[in-house]
């Protein structure tokens, strides 16, 4: 059974869904005190997407993250110490410190970037997919994205590109409701994303994505289907953010009480604590323990981003071309 | 029948039905927003033309509530025949089941006659559990389409509309189905076809599609033409949906084996080692000590240790529109045909 998960994988499944959270509403409190440059894009809420889907994947293959991008570097394995660095600017940091949030990537961890363009990472996996494929070493490249992007032409083109070349892609289209402050309902023509994979021949499914398991699930089937050779395939997880598009963003596009219904109701930490603790396999005690050691893990992080030197002025001539 | 003198009928369309991991793991149909659309719309005319006042619609943020608002509003210029009045329930929507859960109830208390259901196994029985007394139009557009009728929605419009206009009386258009009870402790939960316990401990992505986490099967009528778990039993000895029993049966890896296509596009081989007859209000303990159990396909309730599930066959569940007795009674009355035609029968 592809589907169970044993007691260290449920833990690991934890931590990584709780170094996400811990890690976002550390960053929306400090960017609040204006000592964090540029502009930050919250993951929070959406944890159990970026893990249920990363934790099928192996080292080489690869990911396409969207501007909203620091729960898809964790889950695949970026440093939170490095990214924090790369946050707040340093030299320390993922990208030296030249990137900032959205354009965090390591590629030694399979991570291509985050992404300040809307719909970038469609065709970029559809290369990395075309290179595994060329490569028959059974690695796959997700691209995740938007409600947004899902109306972009690179997504709708990379989607026909991966159908066409049969390329061992999966599709992941996070549906958090609001691409910036318009509502996908308005704006989605079919409403469901879901719905347009039909148009390119691959499957198309709707997942919910406060659901660690049901993403978990279904990410497991789409990425066995690429990784055998069945081509790529849609899923549409439907969740929520919790914080606004960028840090400072007012939401007066949300309707009162929205935010705190989903925490109390459908939060995906809390689904995941009651559910592996109802038949005592796992105890509240071991998942506080996880919680203290995430806890300690950020707050390091700041601790050493703050401390760590920014980038010089000589650096600014580094990392600029690439020789192949 | 009628408390209301207002000829009033439902309609649920279910926005996420035919959208579960069994497009991707069988090959699943898919039933777009656009097609449900379409097909209310194809209710409207039947009901329009015979004798349906006003129409009770379940709103929806997917889109099809919004088409069909857009096509009740360019209808009266494109000179179509009239369609009733369209009123769309005024209700909070939460995304989830409980959205069809509290249309019904609406529904119902707004008078409706009959609710029109667009869905699968899995919204019908939400329908149904939450309005009892109301009978069902049955139309599929799910995933397992076993309880639904397959069929154009322009005929069962037809026959909807002559049920609840009084054409056709009540015995001839209805039919009263079976249906499982499954209790948890406190909670309790009803099937129109299948309960399967499952070895999953979560309910995750719904679905089952590996036969080897199958334990035990609970079935209220298992006809061997039929898609998904419920196939399973009818390999076996089929139970129709009128014989006043159900059939239970349990898997072991070095059972009798049986094949059986237990989701769409998936025929598997299950190791039965057990099969029995269940007798209606006799209750049957579930004997995994943890697990999920899936209603009509999906699961929906996980239990762990120390809880007993609890399945019960009851013969008094939903009524259904019959729509071939309903649309024969309406040939056999002269409804539908105009009497001044004079027509040379053979």
């Amino acid at each position: 059974m592809s589907k169970t998960l044993n007691r260290e994988g449920l833990l690991e499944a934890y931590r990584t869904m709780r170094t996400i959270r811990e890690f976002e509403e550390r960053v929306h409190t400090d960017f609040a005190t204006g000592e964090i440059p540029g502009f930050v894009h919250l993951y929070a809420g959406e944890e159990a997407s970026a893990t249920g889907v990363c934790m099928h994947l192996k080292g080489k293959d690869c990911i396409a993250s969207t501007h909203r991008g620091h729960g898809h570097c964790i889950a695949k394995g970026v440093d939170p110490i490095e990214m924090m660095a790369e946050i707040w600017g340093k030299s320390t940091g993922s990208c030296k410190g030249k990137g900032g949030s959205m354009h965090i990537a390591d590629l030694s961890k399979g991570m291509l970037g985050a992404n300040g363009i809307v719909g970038g990472g469609g065709p970029l996996i559809c290369g990395t997919a075309l290179a595994s494929k060329m490569r028959g070493d059974k690695t796959v490249g997700i691209c995740f994205f938007g409600d947004g992007a899902s109306n972009q032409g690179t997504i709708l083109e990379a989607m026909n590109l991966a159908t066409v070349w049969s390329l061992p892609a999966v599709f992941v289209a996070e549906n958090n409701g609001y691409a910036e402050t318009t509502s996908s309902s308005w704006s989605v023509s079919c409403d469901n994303i879901a719905d347009r994979a039909s148009a390119f021949g691959m499957p198309g499914v709707i997942v919910d994505g406060f659901d660690f398991f049901a993403v978990y699930e279904a990410a497991g089937e789409a990425i066995k289907r690429a990784r055998e050779g069945g081509g790529p395939t849609l899923v549409e997880v439907k969740v929520s953010r919790y914080y606004g598009h960028f840090e400072g963003d007012q939401q007066t596009y949300r309707a009162d009480g929205e935010v705190k219904k989903l925490r109390e109701e459908k939060d995906c930490l809390m689904q995941f604590r009651r559910h592996v603790t109802a038949d005592g396999e796992i105890s509240n005690a071991d998942l506080d323990a996880i919680d203290s050691e995430v806890l300690a893990l950020i707050n390091e992080s700041v601790v050493r981003a703050k401390a760590d030197p920014k980038p010089e002025a000589a650096d600014l001539l580094t990392d600029v071309y690439v020789s192949y | 029948m009628d408390h209301s003198s207002t000829v009033s009928v439902g309609i649920i369309a279910n926005p996420a039905s035919g959208r579960d991991i069994r497009r991707l793991t069988a090959k699943a149909s898919v039933f777009s927003t656009a097609e449900k659309a379409n097909m209310v719309q194809r209710l409207l005319g039947p009901f329009g033309a015979l004798g349906v006042e006003q129409v009770l619609m379940m709103p929806d943020t997917r889109g099809i509530a919004s088409a069909v608002r857009r096509a009740v509003e360019t209808n009266p210029a494109r000179e179509l025949p009239a369609w009733p009045r369209v009123e769309f329930i005024e209700q909070d929507l939460l995304g989830g089941p409980e959205d069809s859960q509290v249309a019904a109830h609406l529904m119902e208390q707004a008078g409706a006659r009959i609710i029109v259901v667009l869905g699968g196994d899995g919204t019908h029985r939400v329908v149904a559990a939450a309005v009892p007394a109301i009978p069902l139009a049955t139309l599929s557009t799910g995933t397992n389409n076993v309880f639904p009728d397959w069929r154009e929605a322009t005929v069962t419009g037809i026959a909807t509309a002559l049920y609840a206009s009084g054409r056709v009386a009540r015995q001839v258009a209805l039919r009263r189905n079976k249906r499982l009870r499954v209790e948890l402790g406190d909670r309790i939960e009803i099937a129109l076809v299948d309960a399967c316990v499952t070895r999953l401990t979560h309910v995750g992505a719904r679905a089952i599609w590996e036969p080897e986490t199958i334990t035990e099967l609970f079935v209220a009528f298992a006809e061997p033409d039929a898609i998904g778990l419920s196939s399973i039993a009818a390999m076996i000895e089929p139970v129709s949906r009128d014989a006043p029993y159900g059939a239970h049966l349990s898997c072991t890896p070095d059972g009798r084996r049986v094949l059986a296509p237990i989701a769409p596009g998936v025929l598997e081989s299950i190791a039965v080692d057990h099969f029995g007859r269940m007798e209606p209000g006799v209750p049957h303990l579930v004997h995994a000590e943890r697990g999920s159990i899936a209603l009509d396909g999906e699961r929906e309730i996980e239990f762990h240790r120390g809880q007993v599930p609890k399945v019960s066959l009851e013969l008094d569940g939903p009524e259904t529109l019959n729509v071939t007795e309903t649309l024969a009674a309406a040939v056999a009355l002269g409804v539908l045909a105009d009497s001044r035609v004079e027509l040379e029968l053979q």
